[in-house]
């Protein structure tokens, strides 16, 4: 197989993206596609301006950014943690490996019904939900990411005097599994954004609200936009974490 | 059985520096090593030779503390500096954290010892300085080469100004000419520090090099466990001693003790 240079390779990915563009505007033009049911990408822009012109799209826009921000927080916060420590404590390992098992295959959505119950239709009981799907990745990239930090590391720790529990996790475990449980908080950045609309369908202000409401009124263009939006958003956080995760991985070859 | 008859310091026995009597060795069941005596006077450079899977390294780790011995005792009297470390070691391969800078790794056995920030970075450069590597203090580990990293090793382990150092076949992984290079600055370094060494080798001739006396280690068989075949005392001079007449008798003697001539050999 024969390499792209760059700057080909980007030129074809713009052609194939306005491509695809192109023949949806013309099959919709042309009458290939019911006109009701899919919105002319055309429309889109002037959409989307009316929407940031209301007011709308900052609302929404923020209310899912709270969410998302105190879901992904708690959840990479404790599945960090809970990961960590099941790594390094045997016991504390076992006490609950069967609770992890049993609770893993559940999905988010599942907890919507008790989110509810316990929280009331809120963006607490969003965060909640948010905060249980990016908890599991967390935990089990971190948990095994601690695991395979090669041993020897641990007797040089001790070997210097560093044997105390704080000492080897600070200067040991920690930074030997930083790019396994930073791969981790990126997978759940993104696991974040999946859970985020699911979240406010069942009524919460957000995002996901405000695209129940569009379609409720066959309104495809604003559906269009806030898929796009949260396109946007998922990019942004995703570059802007790379930049943080580069710098703090600079010691790696 | 040897015992330490032939250790000249003996009778001086209240300033050792490491003691280690009638230890014995194992994992799960199985002795592999039993009754090693030692006694290391300050300042002094004790070799460990013997076939590879005596134990060697495992002594090591029993001597240093890192594992319990099974039987015996082992003793590092400890001194009443607060800004040094009884003991310290030189790992095999270099096992330098790469999420560290060179200096900083030099700086892990200074961490928790009375030094200020300051004081911890002059401790830091001053063995790298040894080692000649203090222009690469800033450097990332993994951007040294393998003998460089082997060296910010060594100056790591010096670093804490160790009472006694324990060297777990420093040398073997490298190329013959890095390896003799590295071995006349250690002979060079024992000047300038005042640690005793207890120096593990499968090499013979690079114990005789470097050693005042050779504890040899042998005679394990399937189910018998490995054990002391003797101490030699290097009677040669400190200086040119690859050159020495007595240098090849010596390793030869050394050789016919371990009951294999291929041991300089293996891996
Ligand atoms: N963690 C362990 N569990 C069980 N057996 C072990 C363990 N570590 C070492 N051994 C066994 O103990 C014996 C001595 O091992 P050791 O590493 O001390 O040998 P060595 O003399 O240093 O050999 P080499 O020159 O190859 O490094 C070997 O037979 C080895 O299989
Ligand atoms: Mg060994």
């Amino acid at each position: 197989m024969s390499r792209l240079s760059r700057p080909r390779r980007l030129l074809i990915s713009a052609l194939g993206l306005a491509g695809f563009i192109a023949l949806w505007e013309v099959s919709l033009r042309a009458g290939l596609l019911p006109g009701n049911l899919v919105p002319l990408p055309s429309t889109i822009p002037g959409v989307f301006w009316a929407e940031i012109a209301d007011g709308i799209w900052f609302e929404v826009v923020r209310s899912s950014l709270s969410h998302y921000a105190v879901g992904v927080a708690i959840g990479s916060l404790l599945g960090i943690t809970v990961g960590v420590g099941a790594a390094l404590v045997p016991t504390f390992n076992a006490l609950h490996a069967w609770l992890a098992r049993l609770l893993r295959p559940i999905p988010p959505l599942a907890w919507i019904p008790f989110a509810i119950i316990w929280f009331g239709v809120n963006p607490t009981a969003a965060a909640f939900i948010i905060s249980i799907g990016v908890f599991w990745i967390n935990y089990f990239t971190s948990y095994s990411a601690v695991r395979s930090v090669d041993p020897g590391y641990d007797e040089v720790a001790i070997a210097f005097g560093q044997q105390r529990f704080v000492d080897r996790l600070a200067k040991v475990s920690l930074p030997a599994a930083a790019p396994g449980i930073l791969g981790g908080l990126r997978a759940g950045l993104g696991q974040g954004w999946m859970t985020v609309v699911a979240a406010e369908l069942f009524g919460i202000p957000g995002i996901g609200q405000r695209m129940m409401e569009a379609s409720g009124l066959l309104a495809t263009d604003i559906v269009v936009v806030y898929m796009l939006t949260i396109a946007g958003l998922y990019a942004l956080f995703d570059a802007l974490f790379m930049v943080v995760q580069r710098r703090m991985l600079r010691w790696q070859p | 059985m040897a015992t330490l008859s032939d250790t000249p310091l003996q009778d001086d026995a209240s300033s050792a520096v490491l003691r280690a009597q009638g230890v014995s060795l194992g994992f799960s069941g199985t002795t592999i090593l039993q009754g090693v005596d030692l006694e290391v006077q300050p300042r002094e450079f004790v070799a460990v030779v013997g076939a590879s899977g005596v134990g060697k390294s495992t002594l090591l780790r029993a001597l240093a503390g890192l594992i319990a011995p099974r039987r015996g005792e082992v003793e590092i009297p400890a001194g009443n500096s607060p800004d040094t470390r009884a003991w310290s070691m030189v790992f095999q391969a270099p096992r330098l954290f790469p999420w560290r800078r060179v200096r900083a790794n030099v700086e892990l056995g200074l961490e928790g010892l009375s030094l200020s920030r300051a004081q911890r970075r002059e401790r830091a450069l001053e063995p790298l300085a040894l080692v000649g590597l203090d222009d690469y203090a800033e450097r990332w580990p993994h951007t040294l080469s393998g003998g460089q990293q082997q060296r910010v090793g060594i100056a790591r382990a010096l670093a804490v100004r160790p009472r006694v150092l324990f060297m777990d076949e420093p040398f073997s992984a490298l190329d013959a000419i890095t390896r003799r290079r590295l071995q006349n600055e250690l002979v060079d370094l024992r000047r300038r520090s005042d640690a005793a060494i207890v120096f593990v080798t499968h090499d013979i001739e690079e114990a005789v090099l470097l050693a005042d006396r050779v504890l040899v280690l042998g005679g394990g068989k399937d189910d018998t466990p490995a054990g002391m075949r003797d101490v030699i005392d290097v009677a040669l001079p400190k200086e040119e001693r690859r050159e020495h007449p007595g240098f090849a008798e010596c390793v030869q003697r050394i050789e016919g003790l371990i009951g294999t001539s291929a041991a300089n050999d293996a891996p």
